[in-house]
Order: structure tokens, then C-alpha cells, then sequence
């Protein structure tokens, strides 16, 4: 898979598609929505579309594609490798998130969760397809959690097409099988040629799973925190795993919206009776606007 | 200053070490929207500088996760930008009996009266860079032209103006 484009730029998202099958823009498709990477600190998330014409579903089936989970790497690589000679039936298009772009979606000051940035990423793929001219009609969706509300949206949202969201539906349904597929060997290779913007000072390249719960992912995280920057752009931010260790390993950061509720201490109801005594003579409001004070010490 | 602010002004008495003026060299500079509860060196030409890019309308980095939208402020013309640091105690002390000697010959000017330095009292200061320009980053917007430093940086010029001997009709 030519992940260059993601290569030269890995800070925000990037799209890459297969051509469409001349047969897509003529015969009923059946499209399946998947994606890899939602769960590590690491690494970016990859949502891909599969699609093929309905009349050639068995022929996708023939291939044997299976939840990419349940496949080793090899097996993954090598039916991505059958999916590409059959490109004259079968289309696919992913969108790769950047860790970057999930930690300031996330961490935004109107917050932007994971769920909504993942609905509105599988609606782009679909819309994607649409606008490539894929003739769309039956649309297979694998979800985690709250399947109904998931398939109110995105059925609201593309009213001429069956939608289908189901937990599991990477093992149902072979377009989104297909789907897994390409998701899981791009994050794969994301994740393996990682191009990291910073200049890391005796970079660790075993970063094990990119779980939080995994040890070696944590024990990489410890060791590249730095005590200003934090982590470099390849950690997601927002993850608690990262967010706990930035408490004990970095220094202290105050950003203008930072919460301060805490310092609001109310006031005895009484004391709004009392005349306040003398305020302290603010100075004149130029030099308030500008954030100036005179300076008594250096 | 203000006359009221005489006696916190009395805990030092500054010098600037000239030479270091002539010397300092441009460096980059970013002004954050934000507050790091530390005063240390950062890997800032490892780390942030790296990762600015130029996107349509603005410049554009994260740190710690959030992201920034930037733009280049220029220093008034008028003005130089200087990054001042005051030496340690222990340095001063050092140079203490040396730079009393040949401190006559280093002050060309004459105006100032050459004073017995002390040790709890007086501090040096000195240019470790110079600007002319510096990146100023705002939380998710531009800050745009009505950005607080903007505003700072008309005060010099309205201060020499409103101090400016009126002549008297």
C-alpha cells in the first residue's frame, strides 16, 4: 500500500482510494465500513470502505476474508495482495487519522469525542464513494457499543441506501471483512514507517501493541516524555494512559481556558452588606487591555 | 517607574552589561497561549519547531496535544527586542572586585556616579539574544490584530509621546 502522501505529512489526515471498477458505476453495490486502531495510544485510527457489486458478492466471499483479528499479518498482506487483482470488481478507500488530529480533536475547546470524529469519518468514506460515482445501495457498518442510534444517523444521513450497523459485522459480513482488512494493513504499515516529526534523542522502535494496557507501551511512553513538550505527535494526548503519565513526568501546563471553578470561593451572604473597605487601585484600562504592569522587580 | 513603586524597586539595583547588547544574536522566539509551571531550557528545535506547518490563512503546531494557529509579529521599528537574563549572585560576586577597578574606563558616558557595588544589592543583567520579529500563538484561533502583545507594543511610542516636552508658547 503507497502510504507516501501520509508519509510526507502525518499531522493531520490523508486519503487514499483504489480506482473505481468500471462495473461500480453501473451495477447495485454492496459497501462495507470498518476500521483499525481505535483502542491503542499510539498511532493513528484507519477507517476504510470496501465495495463490490452485489452479483459478485460469492466471488469476494471466495477469497476467504475473515475479521482481520482473527488473521496473522501474513494472511492480512496476502489477501490485501487477492483484493488488488481483483480490482476490476472490488474498490476500496481508507482515511487515515493522525494521532495529531485525534488529540486536538479531543482535546479542543468544544470537545470533539472519538465517536463523533469516527460517525463523521465512516459518513465521509461513504459519501467518497457516492461522489466517485459507486452506484451504493446496500451499506454494512461494524460498530462498538450503541449500534440503533449509530444506524439512525448515518440512515438520516444517506436516506436512498439500506444501512446496516451491527456489533461484529467485520465477521458477518465479508465487504466489511474486506474492509478490516485494508484498515488493519494501513495502520499496520502506519504504524512501522512511522516518520516521526520530532528529532528523537535514541528513538525506541519496540513500542509493543500500542495498548495502553500493555507494558511496553507504557514503559515506551515513560521513557520519551519530555518535561515540556510531552510526548512526540505519534502518542495520542487525550488518552488517559498518556494524560496520568504527563501528571507525574512533565511539568505543570495552564492554558487560558483552563478551569477555574476551584478558585471561586463564595462569599458569606453577609458580607455583601458590609461596605468592602478600600479596593486596590486597579491601573488605568490601556494598560489592562494590553496585559501591561509596571515591573518593581525583575 | 511610578514614584509609588520606589521602595520594591530598592530590593536591586540593575546594570546592564552593554557589551552583550552589540553581541546578542537573533533567536526564534514563540509566545504561547499558555503557562508552563517551570523555568527551564526546552528542546524547542527537536520538538516544536518541527512540527509548525503553513496552512492557508495561518501558521499551525500543537503542544501537549492542543493545537495553535500562529502568525508572525513584527517588532515596532522603533524598538529593539532584547532576551534579558540577570546573572547569578555568585556571578556577580565574582566579578566584584575586577569590574570595580576597570569601571571607570568602561562608563564613557559620565552621567551615572560610579558607586561601590554590594553584594545583596546589585544585579547584573545581560542580552543572551536579540529579535526583531516572533511567532505569537494563540488556543485554536489567529490572535489576530487585537491580540494583548500587539497592543503592548504601541505603548513605547505613545509613552515617548506623552512625555515629550511640550514647548511652552
Amino acid at each position: 500500500m503507497d502510504l507516501s502522501e501520509l508519509e510526507r505529512d502525518n499531522t493531520g489526515r490523508c486519503r487514499l482510494s483504489s480506482p473505481v471498477p468500471a462495473v461500480c458505476h453501473k451495477e447495485p453495490c454492496v459497501l462495507g465500513v470498518d476500521e483499525a486502531g481505535r483502542g491503542p495510544v499510539l498511532g493513528p485510527m484507519v477507517y476504510a470502505i470496501c465495495y463490490c457489486p452485489l452479483s459478485r458478492l460469492a466471488k469476494l466471499k471466495a477469497l476467504k476474508v475473515a475479521d482481520s483479528k482473527t488473521l496473522s499479518e501474513s494472511e492480512r498482506e496476502r489477501l490485501f495482495a487477492k483484493m488488488k487483482e481483483d480490482r476490476d470488481f472490488v474498490g476500496w478507500a481508507l482515511d487515515v487519522l493522525s494521532p495529531n488530529l485525534i488529540s486536538t480533536s479531543m482535546l479542543g475547546r468544544v470537545k470533539y469525542n472519538l465517536n463523533s470524529l469516527s460517525h463523521d469519518t465512516a459518513a465521509g468514506l461513504v459519501q467518497y464513494a457516492l461522489d466517485q460515482g459507486v452506484k451504493v445501495t446496500q451499506v454494512f457498518v461494524d460498530t462498538v457499543g450503541m449500534p440503533e442510534k449509530y444506524q439512525e444517523r448515518l440512515q438520516q444521513h444517506f436516506p436512498g441506501i439500506e444501512v446496516t450497523v451491527k456489533a461484529k459485522a467485520d465477521a458477518l459480513y465479508p465487504v466489511v471483512s474486506a474492509a478490516s482488512i485494508c484498515a488493519k494493513v494501513a495502520r499496520d504499515q502506519a504504524v512501522k514507517n512511522w516518520q516521526f516529526v520530532e528529532t528523537l534523542q535514541d528513538l525506541d522502535a519496540d513500542y509493543g501493541s500500542g495498548y495502553p494496557n500493555d507494558p511496553k507501551t507504557k514503559a515506551w511512553l515513560k521513557k520519551h516524555v519530555d518535561p515540556v513538550f510531552g510526548f512526540p505527535q505519534f502518542v495520542r494526548f487525550s488518552w488517559r494512559t498518556a494524560q496520568s503519565i504527563l501528571e507525574k513526568e512533565a511539568e505543570g501546563v495552564t492554558w487560558e481556558d483552563s478551569s477555574t471553578e476551584d478558585q471561586e470561593v463564595p462569599k458569606r451572604i453577609t458580607s455583601y452588606f458590609c461596605p468592602e473597605g478600600p479596593r486596590p487601585r486597579l491601573p488605568h484600562r490601556y494598560f489592562q487591555e494590553r496585559g501591561l504592569e509596571s515591573a518593581t522587580t525583575l | 517607574m511610578d514614584s509609588g513603586d520606589e521602595e520594591a524597586s530598592e530590593k536591586y539595583r540593575i546594570h546592564l552589561r552593554p557589551a552583550t547588547l552589540r553581541d546578542a544574536v537573533p533567536a526564534t522566539l514563540h509566545l504561547l497561549p499558555c503557562e508552563v509551571l517551570a523555568d527551564r531550557p526546552a528542546p524547542v528545535g527537536r520538538f516544536f519547531t518541527p512540527a509548525i506547518r503553513q496552512r492557508p490563512g495561518a501558521l499551525e503546531v500543537s503542544f501537549r496535544g492542543r493545537i495553535l494557529r500562529g502568525e508572525e509579529v513584527v517588532v515596532p521599528p522603533s524598538l529593539a527586542g532584547y532576551v534579558m537574563v540577570m546573572d547569578e549572585k555568585a556571578e556577580v560576586l565574582a566579578g566584584l572586585g575586577k569590574k570595580q577597578e576597570s569601571r571607570g574606563s568602561e562608563k564613557g558616558d559620565g552621567e551615572e556616579e560610579p558607586q561601590p557595588l554590594e553584594r545583596d544589592f546589585d544585579r547584573f543583567i545581560r542580552a543572551t539574544a536579540s529579535f526583531a520579529r516572533f511567532h505569537l500563538w494563540g488556543l485554536e484561533t489567529v490572535p489576530g490584530p487585537d491580540a494583548k502583545v500587539r497592543g503592548a507594543l504601541t505603548w513605547p511610542s505613545l509613552a515617548a509621546a506623552i512625555h515629550t516636552q511640550v514647548p511652552e508658547d
